[in-house]
């Protein structure tokens, strides 16, 4: 395995602090959400693992050489990684387990293929079936979304989920089409925005900055948190 | 060239602005050097940034003179395998774009497409010979745009795949890890300019009657977008900007990650954003090389 440090970008003398900013900053530049359905996702995910083993052997070899003491906020990191790591699993889980739920057998072989980025198998297999229901509509947009062709997935997604509005699964993809998706952006490169839609998922961050603030000067924009 | 990739200059620091300069001069005397002095003019903002992407961590450079600047010699990128191939790449797709211009135009402007030709057809020779896989490439790719045309597809994503496969070819000059990453993120890049260019293009095809993927996609206001079908191409040019950057944030540093997470994250953005305002057209006669 490489060298911890080097993994993190920090040098060996860095303080707690200085490492635990780097492998947050890293963290958010690999996280799973920013890969979501991404053709590149594997890659990203085999990053993220590489910064949390050598986050982990960094605090662990810290805490044994006694410089450790004064930090008890370890833990809760080890918790949010934690996080990062289940939220992955269900991304890749995603795919197994709604072919559970789909009723036809070449749907989960079409959602296997999917999984394992063999997309022009799983094309050609979605070609081959006469009956377009909801499950083939939301699978086609599965594939041309991975494929890059993103406004015929929007469509495909948006049939699916016009055809079984109950159903979450083509709700969330027709949701996450629509709101933009996320990507990451360096510090220092975040003033401009593309779309409106950008505008509004800033919105929330806004306001809890806003929020911080003012308690910062005593008051409370956002009584709850 | 198209020249929507490009940095938002006021955000570069100076030596990034230097060192963007240098390759963008290297290009240009890698093409003077490989091809002629006629291939010069083919240089552009575009291949810079593929120029840098493919050149990694080389950075050596040499003061020269060129007939723009004539008084003054400028640091500019030492040839290396990355610049040599962006210069390569230059060549066949500007020869790819003139062959579609002699094809596309009407009779005098064909003409003038069909003496442009003339000029570079040695040059293409050559460079189709170094580069067979991108030559073939993007001969099928136009092809295809051109089939495409004619049947006046009214799909944006079909279009754009065309021109798109065309960058990813660009980039996907070996296997392993890095080609993939690359050729991802020139996929979505090549797709982001060619729907911007749809855009940009949009009232002039309008007016002309000429193929354009939107008139066919979407339904025209007084030939213009609606609101909604603007929010649209513009969510979908958002997936794309998303999926470059996610593919940007899996390569290595190099001494140019600076000047590129500017193109990026501000550049293409800018860029996107004045198309749509309405306000890019007037530079880009101003600036246009090809």
């Amino acid at each position: 395995m490489n060298d911890p440090y080097s993994v993190l970008g920090v040098s060996p003398n860095a303080s707690d602090e200085e490492v635990k900013k780097a492998y947050r900053d890293l963290a958010r530049k690999y996280h799973p959400d920013n890969y979501h359905d991404n053709p590149l996702a594997d890659l990203a995910s085999e990053k993220m693992k590489e910064i949390n083993e050598a986050y982990d052997e960094i605090t662990k070899s810290r805490e044994q050489g006694g410089s450790g003491n004064a930090y008890g906020g370890g833990s809760a990191y080890q918790q949010q990684r934690g996080g990062y790591q289940q939220q992955r699993g269900g991304y890749n889980a995603g795919y197994q387990q709604r072919s559970q739920a789909g009723s036809n057998a070449a749907y989960a072989q079409i959602r296997a293929l999917i999984n394992a980025n063999n997309l022009a198998q799983a094309e050609a297999m979605l070609n081959k079936i006469t009956v377009h229901d909801a499950e083939w509509n939301y699978l086609m947009g599965s594939v041309c979304w991975r494929k890059g062709w993103m406004d015929e997935a929007s469509r495909y997604f948006r049939t699916a989920s016009n055809m079984e509005p109950m159903n979450q699964e083509y709700r969330q993809a027709v949701q996450y089409m629509n709101q933009g998706g996320q990507a990451y952006r360096p510090t220092g490169y975040t003033n401009m925005n593309m779309t409106n839609a950008d505008a509004a998922c800033n919105m929330c961050g806004n306001l809890l900055c806003a929020d911080c603030c003012c308690e910062m000067m005593g008051g409370d924009l956002i009584p709850c948190c | 060239m198209y020249g929507y990739v490009r940095p938002e200059k006021g955000e570069l620091k100076v030596k990034e602005y230097q060192r963007y300069r240098g390759v963008y001069c290297g290009l240009c005397h890698g093409l003077r050097r490989r091809y002629g002095p006629m291939c010069r003019m083919l240089v552009n903002y575009d291949f810079t940034l593929l120029a840098m992407l493919l050149a990694g961590a080389e950075e050596t450079t040499c003061d020269k003179r060129c007939p723009v600047h004539p008084l003054r010699k400028y640091p500019c990128l030492d040839s290396c395998p990355g610049l040599d191939i962006a210069a390569d790449e230059t060549v066949i797709l500007a020869w790819w774009k003139l062959r579609d211009g002699v094809r596309d135009e009407r009779f005098f402007k064909s003409l003038l497409y069909r003496a442009a030709c003339l000029v570079y057809r040695r040059a293409y020779k050559k460079a189709a010979a170094l580069r067979p896989a991108f030559a073939a490439e993007t001969q099928a790719q136009m092809e295809r745009l051109n089939r495409l045309e004619e049947a006046k597809s009214p799909s944006l994503d079909e279009t754009a795949d065309a021109f798109a496969a065309i960058l990813r070819a660009a980039g996907e000059t070996g296997a392993g890890t890095r080609s993939r990453v690359l050729g991802e993120l020139l996929y979505h890049l090549g797709r982001i300019v060619y729907l911007l260019d749809a855009a940009d293009d949009l009232a002039q095809d309008e007016k002309e009657g000429s193929y354009n993927p939107l008139r066919y996609r979407f339904q025209l206001e007084n030939g213009k977008l609606s609101q909604q079908d603007e929010a649209a191409l513009r969510l979908t040019l958002q997936h794309s900007h998303n999926s470059i950057s996610a593919a940007w944030a899996l390569l290595e540093p190099s001494p140019y990650s600076e000047i590129i997470s500017n193109i990026i994250y501000l550049g293409l953005p800018a860029v996107t954003q004045a198309v749509f305002a309405g306000t890019w057209r007037p530079r880009k006669r101003e600036r246009s090389k090809l």
